[in-house]
């Protein structure tokens, strides 16, 4: 009869305590396995999201990410990117506030993005796209978000009026006849935002006839290019710039936007661990308490310490192991229903998960909850090693 | 020859009120083969005496030999290894694990002791055999009565062919019917050259011992 055998045929004998502590754990474990997604979720999913636009660079002027000032002379950037001999794909973006104004409708505030590749970075939902024969005919083709869309009761071959509206100068730019092609998903774009896209040339028609320079370029290497070489290219073709890496920006975004959520998820994950403790551990101990005349016989039979401490290790793993694989499928529901929640806070892109699954979090849940179930068994087993046996046995006689 | 000698032990337990001295300088020796009962009142020592002779607790002063070593020099290790294989132990409340059947009982402590799982079976059937209880080698605790209990407990406590059987009250939970079945078997393990030791209130289990002791206030009176 092995000591696993042994805690096995504990477990059963005692059945609700069993069903109570794994129950208690798989609850526990469940917020626990909750937490350590969460403690990564948004940037794995953030980084997921970069990486799935297709480019691994993104370039700004000098004030970094967050200003997105416009690049001066950014054309001719552009094509200096071009030439570079690892880079694949540049793509010019900038946006401005504009107004929007639809037959019949009050105007609506939307960001209104210039982009220099008519297929890039947005699913089409409904109509066409701005690199279609008939969008390139028009002066003006335009992309709308679905919140746009529905907030106007814009449809493809709607017309509206734009006008853009540059913050923190006084604008008189003329409002711009364009054309709805179509309703996309902008990889970015929030549940509630109104966003038009539109093309460069159109936008700098929007813009009152000048160039636009762009505030962000998106640069694609080329497939098998070193890592790093076409960054440190773009970098070194003007030091006023700023080029970042996808890991670059995660990284920003890391150290800026998400350790509050690291941190609640370390202050609740080591919570979810403490109760899980507590539980087993008391569990336990209310257990051998019951059982010390057992423990006491076996001990003057000369049943050894370590059989019977092995034995309480196997009764804890298997109330800990027990909840904890139950947490899995448990946890991961609560995920699904607590994500869908926290998606519905304003900002949020659409894209954006809060709880995402890696196995990196499965592996640290596993490793926390054997941890939990050596350190629920320590003060059992202690309690045992130090029985005094004849006291024992002459107590339970005369209780 | 003696398998067991207590020579001059005191067992003194120190209680916040003050020191509370259970035996006074006894003086026992327990020949191998012998059947040896202890009687008395109710707190006159003779559990205490019974817990040292079987090693699960030790003199305050004086020395006991078991087999000529002095057990006071053995560690906690050593001394469960002695209990494991030379001593058999019967309580009173039979302290069965109750998740394991009467044959995984009896098992137990020969798994203990490294026997291998064809061994095990071999004496566990045999012990069963021996005790009456063939029959009921699958059933729980739950499921036998008080004196099959004992009697697989006393199964349990011959797993490892003791020289020496210790039995506390082993019929102070049975009724004086189930009581004489067990005394009877008592008589069996000794006859087949076990030395038994036992501490009773029961006079009719006291009576078959070969040789009776007293004890009162933590002394040996006769």
């Amino acid at each position: 009869m092995t000591s696993f055998a042994l805690a096995w045929r504990t477990a059963k004998r005692y059945r609700a305590r069993t069903l109570l502590a794994i129950a208690g754990v798989a609850v526990i474990g469940a917020l626990l396995f909750d937490m350590l997604l969460l403690s990564r979720g948004l940037l794995l999913s953030f980084a997921d999201l970069l990486d799935s636009s297709g480019f691994d660079i993104r370039v700004v002027s000098g004030e970094g990410l967050a200003a997105r000032l416009p690049i001066a002379d950014s054309a001719r950037l552009a094509d200096d990117i071009r030439r570079l001999p690892d880079v694949e794909h540049v793509l010019m973006i900038r946006i401005e506030p504009a107004t929007v104004l639809a037959t019949g409708k009050p105007p609506r505030g939307i960001s209104l993005i210039g982009s220099s590749d008519a297929e890039q970075s947005w699913r089409i939902v409904k109509g066409s796209s701005l690199g279609s024969p008939a969008a390139a005919a028009e002066a003006c083709p335009v992309l709308v978000t679905r919140p746009l869309a529905a907030a106007l009761g814009l449809t493809p071959g709607d017309s509206v009026s734009i006008n853009v509206r540059p913050p923190g100068v006084a604008s008189a730019l003329p409002a711009v006849a364009c054309r709805i092609f179509g309703i996309a998903d902008f990889a970015f774009a929030t549940n509630d935002e109104l966003t038009a896209v539109t093309t460069m040339e159109a936008f700098r028609q929007a813009m009152g006839g000048g160039q636009p320079d762009a505030d962000l370029v998106l640069v694609s290497s080329k497939p098998g290019a070193p890592p790093g070489r076409a960054l440190r290219a773009i970098a070194g073709l003007r030091t006023s710039l700023r080029a970042y890496s996808n890991e670059d920006v995660v990284a920003q975004f890391n150290r800026n936007g998400f350790a509050y959520f690291r941190q609640i998820s370390l202050v609740l994950s080591s919570l979810t661990m403490v109760f899980a403790f507590l539980l087993v551990a008391t569990l336990l101990t209310v257990s051998i308490n019951q059982r010390l005349g057992e423990i006491a016989a076996l001990r003057a039979l000369g049943i050894g310490r370590p059989r019977i401490a092995s034995m309480l290790l196997w009764e804890s793993a298997l109330l800990v192991g027990g909840g904890g694989l139950l947490a899995l499928p448990l946890g991961q529901l609560l995920a699904l229903v607590l994500d869908r929640i926290l998606r519905q806070m304003p900002g949020i892109p659409e894209r954006m998960h809060f709880f995402v699954f890696e196995p990196r979090a499965l592996a640290i849940h596993l490793v926390l909850l054997m941890f939990t179930a050596a350190a629920a068994a320590v003060y059992p087993v202690w309690l045992t090693a130090r029985l005094p046996i004849a006291d024992t046995l002459r107590r339970e006689v005369l209780g | 020859m003696p398998l067991v000698e207590a020579r001059d032990v005191s067992r003194v337990f120190p209680m916040p009120a003050g020191p509370v001295v259970a035996l006074r300088n006894v003086s026992l020796a327990v020949d191998a083969g012998e059947y040896v009962a202890i009687t008395g009142p109710s707190g006159c020592g003779k559990s205490t005496l019974l817990h040292l002779i079987g090693c699960v607790d030790t003199p305050s002063s004086g020395s006991l030999l078991f087999e000529r070593r002095d057990t006071s020099q053995l560690s906690e290790a050593e001394r469960g290894r002695l209990r494991l294989t030379r001593i058999g132990f019967v309580f009173q409340r039979f302290f069965l694990l109750p998740m394991l059947s009467a044959a995984e009982n009896v098992e137990l402590p020969q798994a203990e002791a490294g026997a291998t799982a064809s061994e095990r079976r071999a004496r566990t059937r045999e012990l069963l055999d021996y005790v009456g209880l063939a029959d009921r080698a699958d059933h729980l605790p739950s499921q036998l009565s008080g004196g099959e209990m004992q009697r697989v407990a006393i199964a349990r406590a011959l797993a490892n062919r003791p020289a020496l059987l210790v039995a506390d009250e082993p019929t102070g939970e049975l009724d004086d019917e189930t009581g004489e079945h067990v005394a009877a078997l008592f008589d069996r393990v000794n006859a087949g050259g076990t030395a038994v030791l036992v501490v009773t209130h029961n006079p009719a289990l006291a009576a078959r011992a070969s040789r009776r002791l007293a004890m009162k206030s933590g002394r040996l009176v006769e």
